[in-house]
């Protein structure tokens, strides 16, 4: 069993008499992306704020690489990377000067490589000696999760880092989330209220609604229980596969020059092919759709509601 | 050492900063302007019969002590004037004239208010910025304590000052010595000290003159700071400070007869008071005020340590 890099334990936080977050309880591994989905005013940037040590819990223990995180700031800080809402950064100063501010603020001694690699990874090479001034969001964004990476943190802690970005960025930081977390075994913790994100991007999601975590589930749990697949298919002869389907009770609808049908499992996506293809019809493309998870957070959150 | 790479990101803050610029801009300026004042506008009188004027000081002084001054501070305070016109008379040692170098300087030794002014901007910006521009949450998110993080921005004011300062002698050697050379740049500064007439290096005394307004730049940018801190606003801490730099001496005047004013902060900023005048309340000294001022510095400070460290951050 792989040890948690974060341990949230029975946190609540009171923001004056207003209960604010309900007593939450989550472990976070090394290599996985958790998703942390809520709509607005959930409670995410708040259970964030006392993930990175701006703000005390009101009880309850957060403990990183198994350092308190008020007791022991230092040590269980020195682990954790993260943009908090946006990225706000000094607008006066240049982004590699950003940066270097950053680097200074950690004991371990940063070296050049590890900057320019960095600078690199988040694409930000041409436009570095420039003020942060005159940056798009997106870049700021970048130089954001540039700032977060700089010192090889395991737990990456990122706050809606989609927030403004055009869907060609939200791809591009989706996938370099995955490829850094998958390469060197990091944990990410996201939030977002973007549900199609979340599931393209997240190992795990919990569900928090009105400062609780509702729900923790493997995405692949979340996203196919109880629901079934449609199926999108392009094949020839069309009347020969609709007959085909139709006679076998897979409930066939024709779309145009597509066929759509639903399945109730993964598993029969290759036993409807084999059936067309065993009975010489030519299959050109085949398309599965996962109801996407926006339908179920959304039955999620109605139900507590 | 670590501290130190924290105290550099402040001073980058600080210096990459245009308004920085501009306000250094704005102090060597007003001192330019002011050597042009004083060379090409003001009539700084005939010095060649200062003779005359330090034997008629005398008569005036002796004629004012046989009448008796009501206090002993007074009678005190005639007697050195005799003693130093005299001297002056006796060595050849004409006083410093207005338009001279040295007159220049003394005279912009006022311009430390103006220091004060910028190293209280300065002061109150430092923390509240951070967080009116959201920066202060990736600051703070880093393995160095707030305490430190606080520490380094506080010691940065403190080096403001400092530096207005070495400005504001240096420059106004500068010009000083531009405008009105180095003429009577000879002449010593006169003290009465142990019943004698002391010659002292004119530069020491100017740079006395400095460092005791410096207390002033301290404990306006301490408080400037704490309510930066406490308040996270930078207007309310330059607006309070200022309206507490220019009217907090001038109530302590006003309250000077209740003995509890001794213990106000504005009626101990001025050591000055102890060397050549009469302390605000009768009795003080300037080892009480150093005390005074010392246990409001720490308050101040511990203050704004206190809160910082115990902030909920939610910018
Ligand atoms: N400083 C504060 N004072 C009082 N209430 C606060 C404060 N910060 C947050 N809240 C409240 O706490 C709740 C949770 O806010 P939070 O910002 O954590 O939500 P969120 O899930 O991040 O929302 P969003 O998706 O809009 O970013 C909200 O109801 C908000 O009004
Ligand atoms: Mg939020």
């Amino acid at each position: 069993m792989t040890q948690p890099i974060a341990q949230i334990i029975n946190v609540k936080k009171s923001i004056g008499n207003t209960p604010i977050i309900h007593g939450i309880t989550l472990d976070i591994y090394p290599g996985e992306v958790f998703g942390f989905l809520g709509p607005n005013g959930a409670g995410k940037t708040t259970m964030i704020r006392m993930l990175v040590g701006l703000m005390k819990m009101s009880e309850g223990e957060i403990y990183i690489q198994g350092h308190h995180i008020q007791r022991d700031f230092e040590k269980a800080i020195a682990h954790v990377g993260g943009i908090i809402e946006n990225p706000e950064m000094y607008s006066y100063l240049t982004g590699l000067e950003n940066l270097k501010h950053y680097a200074r603020l950690t004991p371990k001694d940063i070296p050049k490589k590890r900057l320019e690699e960095i600078i690199k990874l988040v694409g930000l090479e041409k436009r570095i000696h420039e003020k942060v001034k005159g940056y798009s969001l997106g870049m700021r964004q970048r130089l954001g999760i540039a700032q977060a990476l700089l010192h090889s943190p395991s737990l990456l802690i990122l706050d809606e880092p989609t927030n403004g970005l055009d869907p060609a960025g939200i791809r591009e930081i989706r996938q370099y989330i995955r490829r850094i977390a998958h390469e060197e075994n990091l944990a990410v913790f996201v939030s977002s209220h973007l549900l199609s994100e979340m599931q393209l991007m997240c190992d795990r999601i919990g569900i928090i609604q009105h400062g609780r975590l509702i729900r923790v589930e493997k995405i692949q749990d979340l996203v196919s229980k109880d629901i079934d697949l449609t199926v999108e298919l392009k094949a020839s002869p069309i009347e020969k596969a609709f007959q085909l389907l139709n006679d076998r009770s897979w409930h066939p609808k024709k779309k145009g020059s597509w066929i759509e049908l639903t399945v109730s499992e993964e598993e029969k996506i290759p036993e409807l092919a084999e059936l067309l293809i065993s009975n010489q019809v030519k299959l050109y493309q085949i398309y599965s759709n996962v109801q996407t998870l926006e339908d179920t957070f959304l039955e999620l959150t109605r139900e507590e509601s | 050492m670590h501290f130190l790479k924290i105290l550099q990101n402040e001073h980058i803050k600080i210096y990459k900063k245009t308004g920085t610029w501009i306000i250094i801009g704005i102090l060597v300026t007003l001192l330019l302007g002011f050597a042009m004042l004083q060379k090409y506008v003001l009539d700084n009188g005939d010095q060649s019969n200062w003779r005359n004027q330090a034997e008629a000081r005398i008569a005036q002084m002796e004629e004012g002590m046989e009448r008796g001054p009501d206090i002993e501070a007074g009678r005190e305070a005639m007697g050195k004037e005799i003693a130093i016109q005299q001297y002056r008379l006796d060595n050849d040692l004409p006083p410093v004239a207005a338009d001279s170098l040295w007159g220049f300087m003394i005279d912009a030794t006022n311009f430390t208010a103006i220091a004060t002014l910028f190293t209280i901007v300065i002061a109150a910006g430092i923390v509240a910025s951070e967080f009116s521009t959201g920066t202060i949450k990736l600051l703070l998110i880093r393995p160095v304590r707030r305490g430190k993080i606080l520490l380094a921005k506080f010691i940065t004011t403190m080096m403001f000052a400092l530096f207005m300062l070495i400005l504001l002698f240096g420059f106004s050697y500068i010009i000083g010595l531009a405008f009105f050379g180095s003429t009577g740049s000879q002449l010593p500064y006169l003290t009465y000290t142990g019943g004698e007439v002391v010659e002292k290096h004119m530069a020491g005394h100017i740079i006395s003159l400095i460092g005791f307004r410096s207390i002033e730049i301290i404990m306006m940018a301490t408080v400037a700071f704490m309510i930066s801190t406490i308040f996270r606003s930078s207007s309310l801490a330059i607006g309070f400070s200022i309206f507490l730099m220019f009217t907090g001496p001038q109530i302590v005047q006003l309250l000077s007869q209740y003995d509890w004013v001794k213990f106000v902060l504005f009626a101990n900023t001025n050591l000055m008071q102890y060397v050549d005048g009469t302390p605000v309340v009768e009795g003080m000294t300037m080892s009480f005020s150093i005390v005074v001022l010392l246990i409001y510095f720490f308050v101040f400070l511990v203050s704004s340590w206190v809160i910082f460290k115990q902030r909920d951050v939610a910018v």
